[in-house]
């Protein structure tokens, strides 16, 4: 995972590189509209995804579980925040995120908070909420606000794997992503692996923190645990991560001492979600986390 | 009470007891009045009679139910239906056939108008013309209460020409000012103002079918021409439309409107072509079209001034593609309160520190406006340019606290084991507590202090939870809410 500052620097270099030859091919051909990659800040993730995640694509952010959603979130949102930075070009003029949020997932999944987004670096007034009454509602707002050039980022967040979310409606919504440039997020909650049209699929679950110096029992800096599982145009790979709120950068983290390695998954997909209105769900589901009745009397 | 022709012809009367007039025709069709119906259905027509002028008002004794009347105010609008003449035959044609049995006059003014309707003869009075026409008519038609018209009739004051050369001060002395205020404004010397249902449109435009129309790519076509033709008319008052209505005239006189609002003063025939599209497009057929439009009228209803250099100058930015455009087209088909943004409220409850209004009306409304800036918000919370950036709040937030089953120190400390959504969670690292005390302003006496803590359990899930209430002070059992997620 480690990387040698020179293969950096030269990983740096070839991503100029190839952004200055798609900058040149655009021109040439003027079509399509190829915008540099997003770099995550951290090394070994942007390695691995040539310089950064495709601008103007759909990328899949998937928790597998309802309580992993604020992690999900957080790694949503932090793509987002550093899509709105204006340190890069064309993004001159882009402002803005749009969150599109499927009914079904607000009802469990909460929503958005202020106070939490200004702490984690973003500012709350740059988000647009778009909450309509029905999917297909929510999966037109997502397919304008993913062809609109004035936006930086498009946050759809949606629960399950509903079928009419299906690979078609994907492909259009990454077709209209890529013609203008705004990186398109979909936000799985308690879903499964599907095939989409996605350039690349990261599961997101939360780590451990680190301890704090200064209070050893206290809840240290946030963590997560990526895995892109499905990566279109490369490698995939797993990572420990820290997201950065005053830099907006993610940081690679050291995993946790107490953290047991024992048996790590092999492949993430040890369990399936439910899926919401499929009409072959998958046999045995989920797991008995606690049958116990009697808790919490003693108290 | 009324009765219909027919009725009347078999010699049914007002006033009649039902027995007596069940004696005289015994197929007699009765029916209870529904005065709120009956105000429904006036306000139905008036609404419909606005295709002929903006200008329509109900009288007000129809707004207390006595009376069924309206005032329409056709100065200007005459000639485009081919005179005074063709108007009121075509209004009269077009109600009649929809089953409406109507008295019309036209006249200079609303009073003597009212008076020629119900107790004149005639249907236009000639310009200056009306002044002699009322004279012969019943005091009645001076739109006095009963009780005044009797007193008047019994001193020999039948018609209104008896009373329009009589000196005013003994009259107005003895009969009330009233009475002179209802002569003056049916003679013309003092004027009077109906006050139309709808607010008037800044501009209108509007077309009209021989055949009416009942397509929806048609009806999209005739909204684009008629955006089309308010372009330049907003151009010479150097105008953008905030909001605008389309009015679809249905031929049984059913009248529908559909309105959209921009973000931003707006002038480009294209975009509020697609805006009003995208509305379509939201009502998923909901549109009646029975058996079609046969007119459709565009309204300005709010304009702001628009400088036309405000155009998107980024380069490779068409217009229509921006921010604005977008938030106006997703209002436009998902309705204007489904697209919003967080706006602050002054308090610390986390579930009431802030707001979603819908961005149509922030943008409407910048002076009122409470943004929640990144700067406002981050005001309220602890430095970030210190080297560790602590994070107290989470990022998600239930809209209403959950309860949880949880096993805690007592009296105040964190908790150390729970149950939430049927998982239990076994707690390595907290923080806390944090106080919130109530708001006793708002919530009254009684109401519950909070002790919200950071909270990490053995799997690393980090979650925001609160104790209600103060053990021992407050309460003997507190109860225990998760109240957010952190990233």
């Amino acid at each position: 995972m480690s990387l040698s500052r020179q293969q950096i620097a030269t990983d740096i270099l070839n991503a100029h590189t190839r952004a200055q030859q798609a900058r040149a091919y655009a021109a040439v051909s003027g079509t399509e509209q190829v915008s540099p990659p997003l770099a995550l800040g951290a090394s070994a993730v942007d390695h691995c995804l040539d310089g950064g995640l495709a601008c103007g694509g759909l990328h899949e952010v998937r928790a597998g579980l309802a309580r992993d959603i604020g992690a999900a979130a957080g790694f949503a949102l932090g793509l987002a925040a550093r899509a709105m930075q204006g340190d890069r070009a064309d993004h001159v003029g882009r402002r803005g995120i749009v969150w599109v949020s499927d009914p079904a997932a607000r009802i469990d999944g909460g929503g958005l908070f202020p106070a939490g987004l200004a702490q984690y670096g973003l500012d709350p007034s740059s988000l647009t909420l778009v909450e309509p009454g029905d999917l297909q509602g929510a999966m037109w707002a997502a397919d304008e606000a993913a062809g609109c050039t004035g936006l930086a980022a498009l946050i759809f967040q949606i629960k399950g794997n509903p079928a009419r979310f299906d690979i078609t409606a994907t492909r259009r919504l990454m077709l209209r992503a890529r013609g203008s440039g705004v990186l398109a997020l979909v936000l799985r909650q308690s879903g499964g692996e599907e095939a989409s049209a996605a350039a690349t699929r990261w599961h997101v679950t939360t780590e451990l923190s680190g301890a704090d110096d200064i209070y050893q029992r206290g809840v240290g800096a946030m963590r997560l645990s990526l895995t892109l599982e499905r990566n279109r145009a490369g490698r995939t790979g797993q990572w420990l991560l820290a997201w950065n709120p005053k830099v907006r950068v993610f940081d690679h983290a050291a995993p946790h001492p107490d953290r047991q390695p024992a048996n790590p998954p092999a492949h993430p997909l040890d369990r399936f979600p439910p899926s919401s209105d499929r009409q072959d769900p998958p046999g045995a589901m989920g797991q008995v986390l606690d049958h116990r009745r009697d808790f919490g009397r003693a108290s | 009470m009324g009765l219909d022709q027919r009725a009347r012809a078999r010699g049914v009367r007002l006033g009649q007891s039902l027995s007596d007039a069940r004696a005289l025709a015994p197929d007699l069709d009765c029916h209870p009045a529904e005065d709120e119906e009956t105000r429904a259905l006036l306000f139905n027509i008036a609404a419909w009679c606005e295709r002929y002028t903006p200008l329509v008002a109900l009288d007000a004794a129809a707004q207390a139910g006595r009376d069924h009347g309206l005032f329409m105010d056709l100065t200007g609008c005459a000639h485009l239906l081919g005179g005074e003449a063709a108007l009121v035959a075509d209004l009269e044609a077009r109600l009649h056939a929809q089953g409406f049995h109507v008295r019309l006059c036209l006249a200079d003014t609303p009073g003597a108008a009212w008076a020629m309707a119900r107790y004149g003869q005639g249907r236009i009075i000639a310009e200056g013309a009306h002044n002699e026409a009322i004279l012969p008519l019943s005091l009645s038609g001076l739109r006095l209460e009963p009780a005044l018209v009797a007193s008047l009739g019994r001193v020999g004051l039948k018609t209104i020409g008896c009373i329009a050369h009589l000196p005013r001060a003994p009259l107005a002395a003895r009969f009330g000012a009233r009475l002179m205020q209802r002569l003056d404004q049916a003679l013309s010397r003092e004027t009077e103002a109906i006050s139309p249902i709808m607010p008037v449109a800044e501009l209108s435009t509007e077309r009209r079918f021989a055949e009416p129309i009942a397509r929806q790519e048609d009806i999209s076509q005739v909204i684009a021409a008629l955006a089309a033709g308010i372009i330049e008319p907003l151009e010479r008052r150097g105008l953008g439309l905030r909001r605008c209505r389309i009015r679809l005239f249905r031929v049984d006189g059913h009248v529908s409107a559909l309105e959209v609002q921009t973000a931003r003063p707006l002038r480009d025939a294209r975009m509020i072509a697609r805006l009003f599209e995208e509305r379509i497009a939201g009502l998923h057929d909901d549109l009646d079209m029975g058996f079609g439009f046969d007119l459709l009228r565009l309204d300005v209803v709010h304009a702001d001034p628009f400088e036309g250099a405000q155009a998107e100058m980024m380069a490779g930015h068409s217009a229509g593609q921006g921010h604005d455009a977008l938030v106006d087209r997703l209002g436009a088909r998902l309705g204007l309160d489904r697209v919003q943004r967080f706006v602050l409220a002054d308090t610390h409850i986390p579930e009431r520190s802030f707001g979603r209004e819908p961005v149509a009306r922030l943008a409407s409304h910048p002076g009122a406006r409470r943004a929640a800036s990144g700067a406002a918000a981050l005001a309220l919370l602890p430095d970030l340019s210190t080297p560790d950036a602590i994070i107290t709040r989470p990022l998600i937030l239930f809209d209403r606290p959950e309860l949880m089953q949880t096993i805690a120190e007592v009296p105040d400390g964190p908790p150390l084991k729970f149950r939430w959504r049927g998982v239990s969670y076994e707690v390595a690292r907290s923080e806390g507590p944090e106080r919130i005390a109530c708001e006793w302003w708002r919530d009254g006496r009684g109401a519950r202090s909070r002790d919200y803590f950071r909270v990490e359990d053995r799997q690393g899930y980090r979650f925001w939870l609160f104790r209600h209430g103060l053990y021992g002070r407050e309460t003997s059992e507190p109860a225990w809410y998760m109240h957010g997620l952190f990233a």
